[in-house]
């Protein structure tokens, strides 16, 4: 669970940390790249615009000179002074020389001459003039934008001066005075082919669909490629914004569509050369930029994802092994070398934990043997005691004998005290076998029978196949003692103590019974606890065998009392049968 | 693991490029490009001006809607059958749109049903057919553009004169709608005589308009319903020297419809708009694609065009092609 929650909190900290910076770097990136495509697209748009400016004001230069040449030429001045100089061969010379200015400028449409009192001549008489114009009509429509003695210049129009000829053109009007204080005489019509301005606006590429129109200072539009919309009102421009700005760059939304408009205005021709550029075009780079930042955050992310992933493993398994070995040692298996394959501070904990589970397991196995030298020596204590309380007893009767003078008895009984100890009662050996223990108990059970003579009767009987067991040695003899002195000593009349073994499954189950006048319950319960001394020594030596019992063969066994006041005691010791032919 | 990690990035951003290969594929500009076939009545642009003006709406609107045109059509207005060809071999092509000027009223119906059973979007523009084919229907209101010269008429002859009215192809949709238009307008305040068909065929009309005049001494008006007609019916005017007496009133304007009416031979001219026909059009089919549906008639409009207005600014650009536009 742990070693998850390292591995998935890394692998969180990696993508979160990567999402910022990849937002952060996105925005950052889009906001200078589209200023910058903004400011670029400016830029190289004002000096394409300005450039068609200045090619737009050189041609309406060329179409001045040519005015101003002609309203200087001797021919036309006596032609457009008076009527009398009129004549065929004046007319010819003069649309003569038109006709040079039209072959040298292909551009130059046609070249016209208007007198106030309605002559005219034009450049080309391929089919003379339209018998449809009113020609002093027209003198009065075209003086009414002439400064005097100045030019003007008119919005792209249909010129039908010409018969059978509907040419688009732009006009350049200039006036022409008899003498300097004079009215006007006439007006020098040059027309220019429209189709040079188009074709200059049209060649100028602005992206898939922007393009370049131009408008007149009143804001009729000179050239637009689109301009039957804008008069369908299926298409608008915002002209009076334009116009105000006097040149510039204006952003806006027009038609539903983001546009840039670049304007340059002229103060010769009164012209404001609009470029259209649409801001969607401009930023089709961008939607570029946007697709491989898009790949490379990917990547980015991924890898990130993956480096995440390959160091919380690298920190996650040494440590999740580690875990696991400490585990082992938790449930108590010292047992374990923990090595983990790292080389970092994961493999120093690692050796540090290895070392110190080792000292933990020396610790233990020392003090186990700590204490089982502890045991063997209580053992040795406990043994050692009920030797001499055992003599001390018989010793004791054997005195009460001769003070008697019954000398005979007492004889007997040294001679069976001296069996007794012959019997090995010292040697070194903790256990001996059930059939010595028996031998034991029947010598002292004799000499006790020689104390109490009729008053004193006991039964033995142990199942044989006990006989080879094995058993701490002096275990039964306390009890009997136990059951002559707590039992049937203080019972008016005979006693009986009964003493019978047999074998449950692995477990030996020695009865030692009296018909006595048995315990109290307090009395039972200080016996076995052995916190009230008893009297004498008896108490000791059922103590001892229980301290013995458990420090040899561990708390599950021991002795238990069940005693009736009046009827007697049984003392039930359970041991387990070892030792010996198991069959 | 880890190289796995990393090999599944490195695949994942292969995969991303072989998509990518030069198109973004969730922008503007990523869905193939549509293809329009543009069938026109005539591609003979000299004698007739008003498709030229078609083509060039139709060019500024493929290039404002991202679509891909091919215009084309018979070099008469009559050759039906021509026109029949160049249909169905469109249909071959699988195009997303066929917009289409039918030559004929009806024979180009089945052919109409067929191009939308094949799942191809149909735009009628100018002249329309007799069935309901068509997704959506662009041109002028043929009815309302028949009115407008019984009204011009009228400017110039009295109650009760007697009036002709000079028709072109018989069955043609926008024939039938302008004779009536007129007819409707004119039948309660004039003496009208009966419809003559000029095939536009502009000697043809010429004949007719000259026998007319000269059978006809009572005769006041003249509505010649379309541009070859109209043409005729001048020049037959123009001979007889009528031409103060006479009105005739025309329809559309080509070059030598224009310069009767310089010359007040022609007293009015009923102008379409043929640039809006072609951009509006195409637009529709740029509409259709895009799953919007656009009005079922789109009407472009007309106006009456005499000597006092054809050069007003915004009447020069409607009446005069320019020179070079239709080439781009």
């Amino acid at each position: 669970m742990k070693i998850r929650r390292i591995q998935n909190s890394l692998i969180r900290a990696f993508a979160a940390l990567i999402v910022f910076t990849i937002v952060l770097l996105g925005a950052l990136s889009y906001y200078f790249l589209q200023k910058t495509l903004i400011q670029n697209a400016e830029a190289t748009t004002m000096q394409l615009v300005s450039q068609l400016n200045r090619v737009i004001e050189n041609y309406i230069g060329y179409m001045d000179d040519i005015a101003l040449m002609a309203v200087n030429n001797e021919d036309v001045r006596a032609f457009m002074r008076s009527p009398a100089n009129d004549s065929p061969s004046l007319r010819a010379k003069i649309s003569s020389s038109f006709d040079v200015i039209r072959s040298v400028r292909k551009d130059i449409d046609s070249v016209f001459l208007i007198t106030r009192d309605g002559r005219a001549i034009a450049a080309t008489q391929r089919s003379g003039l339209n018998p449809s114009v009113g020609l002093t009509d027209r003198f009065k429509e075209l003086e009414i934008g002439v400064a005097p003695g100045g030019a003007s210049i008119s919005s792209a129009h249909v010129e039908n001066l010409v018969d059978d000829r509907y040419a688009w053109v732009i006009s350049l009007v200039r006036d022409m005075r008899a003498a300097p204080a004079g009215g006007s005489v006439g007006l020098i019509q040059v027309d220019l082919n429209y189709e040079v301005i188009a074709s200059l606006c049209r060649n100028i590429q602005l992206g898939s669909s922007g393009y370049v129109f131009i408008v007149n200072r009143n804001g009729e539009i000179v050239y637009h490629p689109r301009q039957q919309l804008l008069y369908g009102n299926l298409k608008s421009e915002r002209i009076s914004d334009i116009l105000a700005l006097h040149g510039g760059n204006l952003s806006t939304v027009v038609d539903g569509r983001g546009i840039l408009y670049t304007s340059v205005s002229s103060p010769e021709t009164g012209w404001t050369v609009v470029a259209v550029s649409y801001l969607d075009e401009l930023f089709g780079m961008i939607r570029e930029a946007e697709y491989w930042f898009l790949m490379l955050s990917l990547l980015a992310f991924v890898s990130a994802i993956g480096v995440a992933y390959f160091i919380s493993t690298n920190i996650s398994h040494p440590i999740e092994s580690l875990r696991r070995a400490m585990q082992s040692v938790e449930s108590g298996n010292f047992d374990i070398d923990i090595t983990v394959s790292a080389s970092n501070e994961v493999y120093q904990l690692a050796r540090d934990c290895d070392i110190a589970v080792k000292k933990v397991r020396d610790l233990i196995a020392q003090n186990v043997r700590e204490q089982e030298l502890k045991r063997k020596l209580e053992l040795q204590t406990l043994q050692a005691q009920i030797n001499p309380h055992f003599l001390y007893n018989t010793l004791d009767s054997i005195i009460w004998m001769i003070e008697l003078g019954e000398y005979e008895r007492a004889i007997d009984m040294t001679s069976s005290l001296a069996r007794f100890f012959r019997l090995g009662v010292n040697r070194g050996a903790e256990t001996i076998s059930v059939k010595t223990e028996i031998e034991y108990l029947e010598t002292y059970l004799a000499i006790q029978k020689q104390r109490y003579k009729d008053k004193l009767s006991y039964e033995v009987s142990f199942s044989p196949d006990l006989y080879d067991r094995q058993i701490l040695k002096l275990l039964l003899q306390p009890l009997v003692e136990n059951a002559i002195y707590h039992g049937i000593k203080n019972k008016e009349g005979p006693g009986l103590i009964r003493i019978t073994g047999e074998r449950r499954d692995a477990t030996m189950i020695i009865r030692v019974s009296d018909n006595g006048v048995g315990m109290e319950p307090t009395q039972l319960g200080a016996l076995t606890n052995g916190q009230i001394e008893p009297s004498r020594t008896s108490g000791v030596g059922v103590r001892n065998v229980q301290e013995r019992i458990r420090l040899y063969f561990g708390p599950d066994y021991g002795l238990q009392f069940e005693s009736t006041p009046g009827a007697g005691t049984v003392a039930t010791l359970r041991i387990p049968a070892i030792g010996g032919d198991v069959n | 693991m880890v190289l796995l990690f990393l090999a599944a990035a490195v695949l994942f951003a292969g995969v991303l490029t072989i998509l990518y290969r030069g198109q973004w594929p969730f922008g503007p500009g990523a869905e193939a490009p549509r293809k329009a076939v543009v069938i026109f009545k005539t591609i003979d642009y000299t004698n007739t001006p008003f498709w030229g003006n078609v083509r060039e709406g139709v060019i500024s609107a493929a290039r404002d809607f991202s679509i891909d045109v091919s215009v084309r059509g018979t070099t008469s207005e009559s050759d039906i059958a021509g026109q029949v060809d160049i249909v169905r071999k469109a249909m071959e092509e699988k195009p997303d749109a066929i917009v289409l000027a039918a030559a004929d009223y009806n024979i180009l119906v089945p052919l109409a049903h067929e191009i939308r059973r094949r799942g191809i979007l149909l735009v009628c523009v100018d002249s329309f057919i007799h069935s309901d084919d068509a997704n959506v229907r662009v041109g002028t209101d043929s009815y309302e553009g028949g009115q407008k010269c019984g009204a011009a008429v009228m400017r110039y002859v009295r109650p009760g004169d007697t009036v002709a009215v000079m028709s072109y192809v018989k069955g043609s949709s926008t024939a039938i709608d302008r004779e009536s238009g007129a007819r409707d307008f004119l039948k309660d305040k004039v003496s009208l005589l009966g419809t003559l068909y000029s095939d536009s065929d502009a000697d043809k009309a010429y004949v007719q308009a000259a026998r007319l005049i000269a059978e006809t001494p009572a005769l006041r008006g003249i509505v010649a319903l379309n541009d070859p007609t109209a043409r005729g019916a001048a020049r037959a005017l123009a001979e007889s020297g009528k031409t103060d007496s006479i009105a005739l009133v025309g329809f559309d304007n080509s070059f030598p419809v224009l310069k009767f009416v310089e010359r007040g031979i022609i007293r009015d001219t009923v102008v379409q708009n043929p640039f809006n026909m072609g951009y509006l059009g195409i637009r529709a089919v740029r509409e259709l694609l895009n799953g919007k549906k656009p009005q079922p008639f789109i009407n472009t409009g007309s106006i009456d065009i005499s000597k006092e207005n054809m050069f007003l600014p915004e009447n020069q650009k409607l009446l005069f092609l320019f020179p070079a536009a239709v080439d781009r």
